[in-house]
């Protein structure tokens, strides 16, 4: 055996041995995680605690909204809000290398527990029953999705929450940043993808931080190249305003 | 590119669909390099076979998320390199020197001998070097699949391979 090439190759074979008990073992592992009786089925398990937490989340907003207009406590909370924070504010970004100063609406969101100042004039904010979203307004129809989704998950912690993000945006972008700790503009974890290096290339920019409880908070940018200095800066400075209310 | 190939597509189509059987066959397929892989970076079968299944568990869960349009080896084996780094990483203590060999490898034959001493100079290798090498002596990745599953440039994949290379054949000139 002359050839470099082949002996690496066959170095690397015969000394590595794997039996079929091996690989049997690691089978029987991997079935008792997937397909045990706590989760037999796992896939049907998880759209089941979806709805579930649809439904919770449904019966919360009920409730508050109830309670909030009906009771002292609940009138407290939405008063508390109000007090806290104002419900406009002036803030002055950087745009393509421009100054501009941009107002920016008190939005808040009581089944999640969070508030968001939203460029009104650009964007609009649509509560949803599971996703929270803002959407760019006229949008026109010859360019890529312009939206950031806010969504909490309350049992999964920010670590687990963004390694299996990276695992599905790895699958689905050819060029991925991350993921990587971060302070700003939120103190958790953040990964950007890119579907390639055209003008609409599309974007995909994610924050995941703590709920401050056992869950996380999942936003979600998605834009296109050409758009990172635009709409790409608007949504951090609107994630800036991001804060949590206990 | 084995990721193009049509079997894995509609394997994982299958899955996607919910199919318990067609992950045991996506498993039998991918098992036996997938977990040669593993030893060869982590140098321990123990941890290997934990990184493996864990390995598997992730594609399994996140299946759903894979775009069937991409190559499907270098997501398996992003998955598979991460899960074996995060195990060594948490374990760093458990990070042993490669398991000896065995009574029947170490017969006493010039082509063996080399072959014995490649793969220890290769085990000594930085992992910057080692994984690359591995990947494509092991798995016969191209480049570009290397480049895929470490999500590293393509030229850097190059320069890695042929300075690792390059490692390996000085090792043995000075041997000899």
């Amino acid at each position: 055996m002359n050839n470099l090439d082949d002996k690496i190759k066959s170095a690397l074979e015969d000394n590595i041995n794997i039996t079929e008990s091996d690989k049997n073992q690691v089978w029987k592992k991997i079935e008792t995680g997937l397909y045990s009786n706590k989760n037999s089925n796992f896939k049907r398990i998880h759209f089941k605690r979806r709805s579930f937490i649809n439904l919770v989340a449904t019966a919360a907003v009920i409730a508050i909204l109830f309670v909030g207009s009906k009771t002292k406590v609940g009138h407290a909370i939405v008063t508390q809000i109000k007090d806290l924070f104002v419900p406009e504010k002036q803030i002055t970004q950087e745009i393509e290398g421009e100054k501009e100063k941009t107002n920016m609406n008190l939005h808040q969101s009581l089944k999640s527990n969070y508030i968001i100042y939203v460029d009104e004039e650009r964007y609009e904010f649509i509560d949803g029953e599971e996703v929270d979203k803002i959407i760019m307004k006229d949008k026109p129809d010859n360019i890529p999705e312009v939206s950031m989704d806010i969504q909490q998950l309350i049992d999964r912690s920010p670590e687990d929450v963004i390694k299996d993000l990276e695992l599905q945006i790895q699958g689905k972008y050819e060029i991925v940043h991350g993921p990587e700790t971060i302070r700003e503009p939120i103190n958790g974890f953040t990964i950007r993808a890119l579907s390639g290096q055209k003008w609409d290339s599309l974007v995909i920019k994610i924050y995941v931080l703590s709920n401050e409880q056992q869950g996380s908070f999942i936003i979600t940018q998605h834009y296109f190249l050409e758009a990172a200095e635009g709409h790409g800066v608007r949504f951090d400075e609107m994630v800036k305003e991001f804060k949590i209310v206990k | 590119m084995r990721g193009e190939n049509p079997v894995d597509k509609d394997i994982i189509r299958n899955i996607k669909f919910g199919h318990k059987e067609s992950f045991k066959e996506l498993y039998d397929m991918h098992i036996d390099k997938a977990l040669r892989t593993a030893i060869a970076i982590t140098k321990n079968k123990e941890i290997a076979k934990d990184a493996t299944q864990e390995a598997f568990i992730r594609v399994y869960l996140n299946i759903s998320s894979y775009d069937i349009d991409q190559p499907f080896e270098p997501w398996l084996y992003r998955i598979l390199i991460n899960e074996c780094m995060r195990i060594l990483k948490k374990d760093s203590k458990l990070k042993l020197s490669y398991e000896p060999l065995s009574e029947n490898q170490l017969v006493a034959n010039e082509d063996q001998e080399d072959l014995t001493y490649i793969y220890e100079v290769l085990n000594s290798l930085g992992d910057i070097h080692r994984i690359p090498l591995i990947l494509k002596y092991l798995q016969s990745f191209s480049e570009k699949e290397i480049a895929k599953a470490l999500e590293l440039n393509i030229n850097t994949v190059k320069s890695r391979l042929f300075q690792g290379r390059q490692k390996l054949k000085n090792a043995l000139e000075t041997k000899q």
